[in-house]
């Protein structure tokens, strides 16, 4: 064996004792008792225009975890998270903040600059999931607090699909809404949310927001039409019809798109396969198909008819038209076209099955 | 197999962070066409290079330009050292604050950049084998994650994002349109000076690139088909945004992104490795009394000293716009250059033959 000669790698072993002292890790560490990370972020304004920020903090006490919600009012949002930071024993960190609620009242006068900033400040992660409070959001806290059977993440548990995500909620993410206020052709709708009698949470339908402000409101079943057209699952749905009810198995859609001289004509087919849960009186599956057919394509133009008022295009039919309208002129999609489209919707019900009974 | 890994995953490293958003603001509609452009370009010019080093085997380009004279050496030697070192000083302080926004937003610059610095330069002094066989060992640990994060941030796409699909020539002239050479031209030169050390097959780094283009355009219309263009168009690193709007719920980690960053990260740090290894070969032919250990580090030092100059991202901007006048001379004098000669002395040894 060779004899290490020291001289020779005199330099390379202070250069590796100097890179140890970078790559200890130890700068400004904050061990992980020392933070305080929140899972749900409330935000609402006052009437000076300051932010309030809720922060709804999980804390493990002896083999339990309890929650807490402090609150903070700043310029900013970061001022004000920083309030309820330096009031504490422990430094707050947003990263691990699952769900954003914002007041409606907020959500009314535009949430731009909120959304904006955290998607500047990456210290929230674009995908946190954002909700609207229909409540005053003082009140909406306090009953969350105390209330027996919050766990930690519960309202996220809420939203997440492989928990209590169901069709009739919107899923949407902080970066859908960043790209609501920019994109000429996209908006999106955000789950209504406040407190519920029984449970924790009730949700009272959707909020629509056009360039990151609330427009309008959908009800649940017609969030439900949202979720089918943008092709996310609607599995398990129960839709009560007078004769029966009906479990929704499985949707697709088809589209065919029109212009004709600044007149977007939309012809769409959804296909629903459901089974049949009950029946009621004497009911035959024709029926059933024609009345839920019927029922499902009243709901829509209604819905539809409501957001072309708004002029938001939650359901990105813009989107459609991308190949017919070119680049300047989308600009203008929803001011000229998009009132002016008419549609043409139909429901194509297949009855999969009948359970074990057969009707007639 | 090993220049090949290099030339891949030294572009890798390129591609990702600010040459979206580059290509983004230069045009509104029809992104293919500035990729394609740029990717064509990028093709013709290793094509020639390549083949003009073939005239001269187991020749380094220093060599070959100091055989043909001492104006040629001077026209093109000092620019190429010139340029190594602008992207030596450019790269470190670029993906240093690129590292300092996207996670690390507490610590402080010097201590990224030393980090950056210490670990390819120790990289550097141990030679070009070390450099390639570090180049096999990352690939091999981070291409799959890399490759696998890059399919995953197809999930949030939405495909009629793509029209309209005419493009327009008028990006050619955009500031930034020629800022986003930088991936293309960042990485080739060093087909020219492995030369001695490594032989490679001209057909597989062909392949190379070709596998490189894939990235070049979805690196580019990830972002585009996700939020748009208008919306993309406002984000500084558009690419790391859309990754880190993926969710994948199977997995334990939340934030992919922060993998991503990582690899590409050390993808950097052996492309600083590599070039300041070039610069280095190029010190040593004319202070061959200076042991190269010495002079890697006083270049290391030089360059991580100058970043203290370089204030804000205002004045990165502005040294990579005074880079780009360089890089396109770069970009079509080299390749020209060796072309050209190797064309003449061929032909000189032909008639020395007849």
């Amino acid at each position: 064996m060779k004899p290490i000669n020291l001289k020779s790698k005199a330099p390379i072993t202070v250069c590796l004792l100097l890179a140890m002292m970078t790559l200890t890790g130890c700068w400004d560490i904050r061990d992980i008792n020392h933070r305080t990370l929140p899972v749900v972020l409330g935000i609402s304004t006052d009437e000076d225009g300051k932010y309030k920020v809720f922060l709804k903090i999980v804390e493990p006490i002896e083999d339990n975890l309890e929650v807490k919600v402090v609150t903070g009012t700043g310029e900013t949002i970061s001022h004000a998270v920083d309030v309820i930071s330096r009031n504490m024993e422990t430094s707050v960190d947003l990263l691990h903040v699952k769900v954003i609620m914002i007041e409606r009242k907020t959500a009314e006068e535009g949430m731009k600059d909120i959304i904006a900033g955290f998607m500047r400040s990456r210290e929230v992660s674009p995908k946190v999931l954002i909700a609207i409070c229909d409540q005053n959001m003082d009140e909406f806290f306090s009953i969350l607090t105390e209330s027996k059977e919050l766990h930690g993440t519960n309202m996220f548990d809420y939203f997440e699909k492989n928990a209590g995500w169901n069709p009739e909620i919107a899923l949407t993410r902080i970066w859908e809404v960043y790209r609501s206020i920019h994109s000429y052709t996209r908006d999106v709708a955000i789950p209504l949310l406040m407190t519920g009698e029984t449970t924790t949470y009730k949700q009272v339908g959707s909020a629509v927001i056009k360039n990151g402000k609330m427009v309008e409101q959908i009800s649940n079943d017609e969030t439900l039409l949202f979720n089918a057209f943008n092709n996310e699952s609607t599995h398990g749905q129960i839709e009560v019809l007078d004769h029966a009810s009906v479990m929704i198995i499985g949707n697709s859609m088809d589209q065919h798109i029109e212009l004709t001289d600044k007149q977007p004509f939309l012809q769409s087919r959804i296909n629903l396969k459901v089974v049949v849960l009950e029946t009621r009186g004497k009911t035959s599956s024709a029926m059933i198909k024609k009345e839920l057919s019927h029922l499902l394509s009243g709901r829509f133009s209604s819905m539809l008819a409501k957001l072309q008022e708004s002029e938001a295009d939650i359901l990105g039919l813009g989107q459609l038209y991308r190949t017919k309208i070119d680049r300047n002129e989308l600009k203008n999609w929803r001011s000229i076209y998009y009132p002016n489209l008419k549609s043409d919707i139909q429901f194509q019900i297949d009855i999969q099955n009948e359970g074990y009974l057969k009707t007639t | 197999m090993h220049v090949m890994l290099m030339y891949v995953i030294s572009h890798l490293g390129l591609i990702f962070f600010m040459y979206p958003g580059n290509v983004i603001s230069s045009t509104e509609q029809g992104h293919w066409l500035p990729v394609l452009v740029g990717v064509v370009i990028h093709f013709i010019f290793i094509t020639i290079y390549m083949k003009g080093l073939s005239y001269f085997p187991k020749k380094d380009i220093i060599r070959i330009y100091a055989g043909i004279g001492k104006g040629t050496a001077i026209l093109f030697i000092a620019p190429v050292f010139l340029y190594f070192c602008m992207i030596l000083l450019i790269t470190l302080r670029a993906y240093s604050e690129i590292i300092t926004i996207v996670f690390l937003s507490n610590t402080p610059l010097w201590a990224i950049m030393l980090l950056l610095i210490s670990i390819s330069t120790y990289i550097a002094a141990k030679g070009a084998e070390t450099i390639f066989r570090t180049g096999l060992l990352l690939s091999l640990l981070f291409l799959p994650i890399i490759i696998f994060i890059f399919f995953t941030s197809f999930q949030n796409v939405d495909w009629r994002y793509v029209v309209p699909l005419d493009a327009d020539f008028g990006f050619i002239i955009k500031r930034t349109y020629l800022e986003s050479f930088f991936a293309f031209s960042g990485g080739f030169l060093f087909l020219g000076f492995v030369q001695p050390y490594f032989s490679y097959n001209r057909k597989y780094i062909l392949w190379a690139a070709a596998f490189l283009i894939p990235f070049f355009l979805f690196s580019v219309y990830i972002p585009v088909l996700t939020f748009g263009q208008a919306t993309s168009a406002t984000t500084f690193l558009p690419y790391v945004v859309a990754v880190d709007a993926i969710n994948i719920n199977w997995l334990m980690f939340d934030r992919v992104t922060m993998f991503f960053l990582l690899s590409l990260i050390s993808f950097i740090m052996l492309y600083l490795a590599l070039v300041s290894w070039k610069t280095i070969r190029i010190l040593t032919h004319y202070l061959p009394s200076i042991k190269p250990v010495k002079l890697l580090l006083a270049l290391s030092a030089a360059v991580y000293l100058s970043c203290f100059f370089i204030q804000d991202w205002k004045d990165v901007e502005k040294l990579f716009w005074w880079n780009t006048f360089l890089r396109f001379y770069i970009l079509i004098a080299v390749p020209f250059s060796i072309f050209f000669f190797g064309r003449r002395i061929k032909r000189k040894g032909k008639n020395e033959t007849n």
